[in-house]
């Protein structure tokens, strides 16, 4: 068989990185079985080839050269309908210091991200807390609060505006129950933002119910049941057993809802359109959107989404890390 | 426990809470059966007699933005999750078994881009798919989400397959299977609760995407039922009926698909979750 002879190949094969010698025991031996392994189907790619190129070469085509041209794009004044493209250096982000718009949607992402990712973690365990008991009930109210996370972000959109808009379900009530001047929570330029904080936060509730449910059920009872004995009170039972085991929960949790926060578009797109006034819900993804495809400044737009790839990076690796150090503390 | 002191108000409380929770879907539900002029004034009234007609109007549009919208969208979903199924899973099963310098790099850059939201690289992947003259196309929109979902595929199975024994994968190379083979008889079907969780997830999310199709497939050519909802609100922004039965048609395929894939799903993520 070829196998065979490629298996006395492979322990030459310069392109097979040796593992270091000091593994010890079945550790290396099993690398050593999967190195000759790997060398047996043969020339330099391996099983590289055949198993990973294909979802690779799909990520490098659509997600790494993007990144890498909207890199390089974000140093020009690329505009498709105004050439030739040149070399501007550091001029759009020079721009976006000053640029009062980016300024907002910047704060207005930051808002929105904090918003969803403090209420839907706060609301998320105090409903899974409330829903962690096995009888029907509370299996079919799980799937309640689970039901918005399955539908497309455009469809709450839509369902929320039909709520809160100026002569909404929401106000009908209000005016039904006698108040005269029902608050714009979509038309009043201070009130929108948060409305939409709110509707992201509804949406994403059921996500943080199931991965706390989920926490809660690794909580072993005898532990819970130790610290009763123990004389601990409820509050002092749950800081001190049930809060610590909760921790993979809350970070992934928080992560997750950091992320959404920050690349919140649609409900922008269908619902405020950045409005009301002048970008008083405008995000950051929505600005980059808008520069791109509606005033077709290119370069311009790269800036900004470099900066919000850079920020939306940066802040989740840092929680990520400071969230998984507590998990491992305690 | 001091629960039996309260055992009658946790479940009037998670009863009451739920049912806040729960009104504005409710509205939607009530109000898609509800001829259009009784939904302004009785909003949160029962539709007593139930009517069709709003469905009805939707199914029968002249400019057919459901229907093509629905053809698009299954085509669009059940491709692009089955390719990223198999893909991932072979980049997964290959990335968590190598221990190569090169396949720990192709790792760190895949979990790196499962932070990218889509429009930091949107107008770039139009120029790519320009490029390929695949732009306005649904085959290009499949590719770009393969490309977009495969980080998250890929983190799933990796997890999946270090709970596959390597014994069994040695044993069967041992009796001559390829490597090929080994991976579909052996490691494959073995990573069944993987592939259901990210057939349910990437479903839902593929089926749910909105900037992406919006601006891939553009203005002219058949859009998704989740762009043809957006569509729909910008036509008739009043009537409610019209617009609440076009998007209850739209979440109907994918809510039916979670549902009936529900139990794996849940046991996906917690298992993830837990496991962190």
């Amino acid at each position: 068989m070829t196998e065979i002879q490629h298996g006395t190949r492979g322990e030459v094969d310069p392109a097979a990185p040796r593992q270091s010698p000091s593994h010890g025991g079945p550790r290396q031996r099993s690398a050593a079985t999967r190195r000759r392994a790997s060398a047996r189907i043969g020339p330099k790619l391996g099983r590289f080839g055949l198993f990973a190129l294909p979802g690779l070469v799909a990520y490098v085509v659509f997600v790494l050269i993007p990144i890498g041209m909207t890199g390089y794009y974000s140093f020009t004044n690329r505009n498709p309908f105004n050439p030739p493209t040149k070399w501007v250096g550091l001029r759009n982000y020079g721009d976006l210091v000053g640029d009062q718009e980016f300024r907002q949607a910047l704060v207005n992402t930051v808002i929105i991200a904090v918003i969803v990712t403090v209420f839907a973690n706060v609301g998320g365990l105090l409903i899974a807390m409330l829903l962690d008991r096995p009888t029907k009930l509370y299996v079919a109210l799980r799937g309640v609060f689970f039901t918005p996370v399955v539908l497309s972000a455009v469809v709450i959109s839509v369902i929320w505006q039909a709520v809160l808009t100026d002569d909404g379900l929401l106000n009908s009530l209000l005016r039904g129950l006698g108040v005269d001047h029902p608050p714009g929570w979509l038309s009043d330029p201070d009130l929108a933002l948060y409305s939409i904080a709110w509707i992201i936060t509804w949406q994403m509730l059921g996500f943080c119910v199931v991965v706390y449910l989920a926490g809660l059920q690794g909580v072993p009872r005898e532990l819970q049941e130790a610290a009763s004995i123990d004389g601990a009170g409820r509050l002092a039972r749950f800081r001190n057993v049930t809060w610590p085991m909760l921790a993979p929960a809350l970070t992934i949790n928080t992560v997750m809802l950091l992320i959404t926060g920050f690349k919140a578009y649609d409900q922008i797109q269908v619902i405020t359109n950045g409005g009301p006034g002048t970008g008083t819900t405008s995000t950051m993804a929505f600005q980059v959107v808008q520069t791109a495809f509606n005033g077709n400044h290119i370069g311009y737009s790269s800036a900004m989404a470099a900066v919000m790839l850079v920020l939306v990076a940066t802040v989740s690796v840092i929680v990520l890390r400071l969230l998984q150090r507590r998990e491992v503390t305690q | 426990m001091d629960d039996r002191t309260h055992s009658w108000l946790r479940p009037l409380v998670a009863v009451f809470v739920g049912a806040v929770f729960f009104l504005p879907l409710y509205l939607v539900v009530v109000n898609v059966f509800k001829p259009g002029a009784d939904i302004v004034p009785h909003p949160a009234a029962l539709p007593l007699p139930p009517t069709l007609d709003n469905i009805g109007a939707v199914l029968s549009r002249p400019d057919n933005l459901f229907t093509f919208g629905l053809i698009n969208s299954i085509a669009v979903t059940a491709l692009s999750i089955t390719i990223l199924t198999v893909l991932s899973a072979m980049l997964g099963h290959y990335l968590a078994r190598s221990k190569r310098v090169l396949a720990k790099v192709a790792m760190v850059t895949l979990l790196c881009g499962l932070m990218i939201p889509v429009p930091v690289i949107l107008e770039p992947i139009t120029g790519v798919l320009k490029t390929l003259g695949l732009m306005t196309s649904l085959q290009g929109l499949v590719l770009v989400n393969v490309g977009y979902y495969v980080p998250f595929g890929v983190l799933l199975f990796m997890g999946f397959v270090r709970s596959v024994p390597l014994e069994l994968e040695e044993a069967a190379e041992l009796d001559g299977a390829s490597k090929l083979r080994v991976f579909w008889q052996v490691v494959f079907p073995l990573l069944r609760p993987a592939s259901a969780s990210v057939l349910i997830f990437l479903g839902v999310w593929i089926w749910n995407d909105f900037l992406t199709p919006l601006i891939l497939l553009g203005p002219d050519s058949g859009t998704t039922v989740t762009v043809g909802v957006y569509r729909a609100i910008g036509q008739h922004q009043s009537d409610f009926g019209a617009v609440f039965a076009f998007m209850f048609l739209a979440t109907l395929p994918i809510l039916v698909f979670y549902l009936a894939l529900q139990k794996n799903f849940v046991k996906g993520l917690t298992g993830g979750a837990v496991k962190g």
